[in-house]
């Protein structure tokens, strides 16, 4: 019995370190990935010029300019800063022309200059804004990374305000939001590991990590995922967050997507991974607990109980938004016998006029909202705030009056519909609202039955889930009692010293109390 | 194949879902009381409180009765003289008519516990006289029959002025050995309906009635009291500053606080069981001078207070075996304490009109009012 014990221990640990020699070779294996079937940079000068024009398919933007007889540049116009381009480089080459692109190199006053022999890695260079200096007779090409990126200033997150904390949201620049973390979190244990994503759009996605609490089985996982992708392009981190979910077919999502680099690190900080995508202002966290989802980085920022009201708050908020109009629909068809009898008369007078049975009642209140949160959402942001007040207005009133709904079901649509914006996520929020529409059918015809059944199947999908291996349900289920604590409440902040269980981080405690030194007390 | 297969058993199941039998709320009456009356035919009247909905009266409250040998048999009568479908599930209260209750309710009891649609909370209680003529009289101040006996019981088991009587707690009386079961007495009064008294019975049949004010006794035996206030009288001259005259009876309010029961069987063969209750409690009112701050007076009052209600519980019980009804659950008592009794409802109530018990009440006063 405690042979076995051993032997699954020792295999545990091969199992390990082979994960980590894996993750060695696949590194390498990411820096060389251009060097499979190398097509080699001529030495000549017209050669090269040609081929060049050939591999790049000589767009109009493509700029080869003849510094001296035998330095040639190239680059494409607007993607290189021509300020830096016109002060420290040409200015360098006119004043050298007889040292090698390697001694070049070293007297250039730029952030990054490389050498390279490979003719792919200087065209993909070229196209993401790196100048390339040719001098005739060389086979290796000088690449000066001088790219201009126009990028939106920093500005507060829209889709996550909050009231209390740091009112910065990522950008579309990948080097700003990595700086942005960075700035957060400043360690040498922040590793940052670049992949590059879609045949064609070429774009480089950061899996950023703690190396000393991350696990690297995760790690290794993440990796697999992103590089095992096959797509001509990624234009989003939702859609990268989409493709390397554990059920994409699920329509919950099971990574966070968040433009707060506040809450980023706070994911990072527990043992979670980071994913950032050049050109997309959302960051995706993964793993991510169903639960979690919940949870907005305010709640950390206020007292305990406050934020464990707030907590409680959401949560109910959840139940009541998926719930609350099928029970209406439920009870009204099938069980007026729980309508308590203060109730009884107002519902009934005001369902007398209505002529559709509740089920087709509430499903057409409930497009309704949807329809108007929907246009609010597409139009402008003034236009929309009207098209939602009138719409609202409007429609509701005129709907009682009209007979086609009872008042109180309008309270309670509004009310569900309102309770569904609570939720911190935005693409969670969504995934609550729509899933009320099967149950008030389910409700309509099989009544609180219908119900219960809904909701069983509802738990039996979230139970079978799961986020990068992780349990999506937990702390729950699997129950982890400990993660109780920094769940559905909050306690005070020493009681939730201990990372998620779920994000499998190598140190288990967020700090260690210091040894007290014997000789002092 | 799989994913054939359930297909098929969601669209069959989601056309077997229009099977489920609808109840729209606005598309159905809902009886709010059901009143049974014994005719001389010895059929049953049933007499139902409706509420139904209309667009254009908006809600309306009718009665409407029927005669039937059963009581669900009287509902489809009835039901033929209503544009809608009566249903059961929002039923408050169910009335038995005095002939009715001395023939036995029994079956109409077991009737309404099968019900599923019912819950076991409803109310139960005994008109005086008959159900059918309390319900149909055209009251003035009163729109909702069944809404007003509904309310007027439940305050009253609130302010612990009555019995609880639900469905629940009268049936497990019913069916289990060892106690009888009560349940308030109604009746009108001119424009008023009013909690007359209590109804004591054996097994199922009305076999005798106390005032309501005897009922703060049935309570005190048969369960706890917490908050009730109640009403007796001492003699007057144990006050010794009283200077008029002595001899009459003073009535005193009282107020309990807190109150134990001991209930124990000293004797199996007789049987004899001994009743010790105490009861803390302030005095709320006093018809008579005294002096709150001498404890000998105090004393006095105390004993006088005890030697009153324990005359009185003595009174009571002495009624209750004289008509055969074991409300307190001496039954109950002498099953749990003798081993293997195999007590039955006959066995023991050939016991019980000669049981004996030794009452002690020890009533104590905590406080006498405050001044402001």
């Amino acid at each position: 019995m405690s042979n076995k014990f051993f032997k699954n221990m020792f295999k545990k640990k091969e199992s390990k370190q082979q994960a980590q020699s894996d993750s060695s070779s696949l590194k390498n294996k990411s820096i060389n990935n251009h060097s499979h079937d190398k097509k080699l940079i001529s030495p000549d000068k017209a050669k090269f010029i040609s081929l060049i024009e050939k591999e790049s398919n000589n767009p109009s933007d493509l700029k080869t300019k003849f510094i001296t007889e035998d330095y040639t540049l190239f680059y494409i116009e607007n993607l290189v800063d021509s300020r830096v381009l016109n002060k420290h480089i040409l200015p360098v080459v006119l004043k050298n022309p007889n040292s090698s692109p390697s001694e070049l190199k070293f007297q250039l006053q730029i952030p990054e200059a490389n050498m390279t022999e490979n003719l792919e890695l200087a065209i993909l260079e070229l196209f993401s804004g790196a100048a390339l200096i040719h001098k005739n007779g060389y086979p290796t090409v000088l690449l000066a990374k001088i790219n201009t990126r126009e990028s939106r200033s920093l500005s507060a997150p829209e889709n996550e305000s909050q009231v209390i904390g740091s009112q910065v949201g990522f950008n579309e620049s990948l080097s700003t939001n990595e700086s942005l973390v960075r700035r957060y979190i400043r360690t040498p244990d922040l590793y940052i590991k670049k992949l590059t994503v879609g045949k064609i759009s070429n774009t480089t996605v950061s899996i950023l990590y703690l190396k000393s609490i991350a696990s690297e089985e995760m790690v290794q996982t993440l990796q697999q995922r992103i590089t095992d992708l096959k797509i001509d392009a990624l234009l989003d981190s939702s859609f990268l967050a989409e493709m390397i979910d554990d059920n994409s077919l699920s329509p919950f999502p099971q990574m966070l997507l968040t433009e707060r680099p506040d809450r980023f690190c706070d994911g990072l900080l527990n043992g979670k991974l980071g994913i950032l995508v050049d050109g997309s202002s959302m960051a995706v966290i993964c793993p991510h607990s169903f639960i979690e989802f919940f949870q907005s980085r305010e709640d950390q920022n206020l007292r305990w109980p406050i934020a464990s009201f707030l907590r409680l708050l959401r949560f109910s908020a959840v139940f009541l938004s998926i719930f609350l109009t099928p029970l209406y629909v439920a009870a009204l068809t099938f069980h007026y016998e729980v309508i308590p009898q203060s109730l009884l008369v107002p519902l009934s007078e005001s369902r007398a006029l209505v002529p559709f049975p509740p089920i087709i009642e509430a499903l057409l209140l409930e497009l309704i909202i949807e329809l108007l949160r929907e246009a609010g959402a597409r139009l402008p942001t003034k236009v929309g705030q009207t098209i939602g007040i009138v719409g609202g207005i409007v429609i509701g009133t005129a709907a009682v009056q009209a007979g086609i709904t009872s008042n109180i079901l309008i309270i309670i649509v509004a009310l569900s519909a309102l309770a569904s914006f609570t939720t911190p996520s935005y693409m969670m929020g969504n995934v609550i609202r729509a899933i009320r529409f099967p149950i008030i059918i389910l409700a309509g015809f099989w009544g609180f039955y219908g119900i219960m059944l809904g909701f069983c199947f509802l738990l039996i999908h979230l139970i079978k889930q799961s986020s990068l291996g992780t349990p999506y349900t937990a702390p729950f289920y699997p129950p982890r009692w400990v993660d109780w604590r920094d769940s559905i409440i909050r306690l005070p902040l020493p009681l939730t010293n201990l990372r998620p269980t779920s994000s499998r981080a190598k140190k288990r405690k967020k700090y260690e109390e210091e040894p007290i030194d014997p000789e002092k007390s | 194949m799989i994913k054939k297969l359930g297909l098929v058993i969601l669209s069959l199941t989601l056309l077997i879902g229009g099977c489920a039998e609808q109840k729209l709320l606005e598309k159905i009456g809902l009886i709010t009381l059901a009143g049974y009356d014994l005719n001389e035919d010895g059929k049953v009247v049933t007499t139902a409180v409706i509420r139904q909905v209309d667009p254009e009266f908006q809600s309306m409250v009718t009665t409407s009765s029927a005669v039937n040998d059963s009581s669900l048999g009287a509902l489809t009568e009835i039901n033929r003289k209503t544009t809608k479908k009566l249903m059961q599930g929002q039923m408050r209260i169910t009335l038995f008519g005095e002939t009715l209750a001395t023939e036995g309710i029994g079956s109409f009891l077991n009737t309404l516990s099968k019900n599923s649609s019912t819950s076991s909370g409803i109310l139960l209680a005994m008109t005086a006289g008959n159900a059918k003529e309390l319900l149909e009289y055209p009251y003035k101040n009163i729109n909702d029959v069944g809404q007003e006996i509904y309310k007027l019981i439940e305050q009253n088991v609130d302010a612990e002025l009555v019995t609880s009587s639900t469905l629940h707690e009268v049936s497990q009386d019913y069916y289990s050995v060892g106690r009888d079961m009560i349940i308030p007495i109604i009746e009108r009064k001119e424009e008023v309906i009013e909690v007359t008294g209590v109804a004591l019975f054996n097994k199922d049949k009305l076999v005798g009635q106390l005032p309501a004010k005897d009922s703060f006794y049935l309570l005190l035996i048969r369960g706890k009291f917490k908050s009730g206030k109640f009403e007796t009288t001492i003699p007057g001259d144990i006050f010794s500053s009283n200077q008029s005259d002595s001899s009459e009876p003073v009535p005193v309010v009282l107020d309990t606080i807190s109150s134990t029961k001991k209930l124990k069987l000293t004797d199996k063969n007789v049987p004899e069981f001994e009743l010790q209750i105490n009861l803390n409690g302030r005095i709320l009112e006093l018809d008579a001078e005294m002096d709150f701050d001498n404890p000998v007076e105090i004393e006095k009052l105390e004993k006088a207070i005890n030697q009153s209600l324990t005359e009185e519980l003595k009174s009571i019980l002495d009624y209750c075996q004289e008509i055969n009804s074991d409300v307190f659950g001496l039954g109950k008592q002498y099953r749990s304490q003798v081993r293997n009794s195999k007590l039955t409802h006959e066995s023991w109530h050939a016991k019980y009109p000669t049981a004996k018990v030794n009452i002690k009440i020890n009533f104590k006063i905590l406080r006498s009012g405050v001044f402001e």
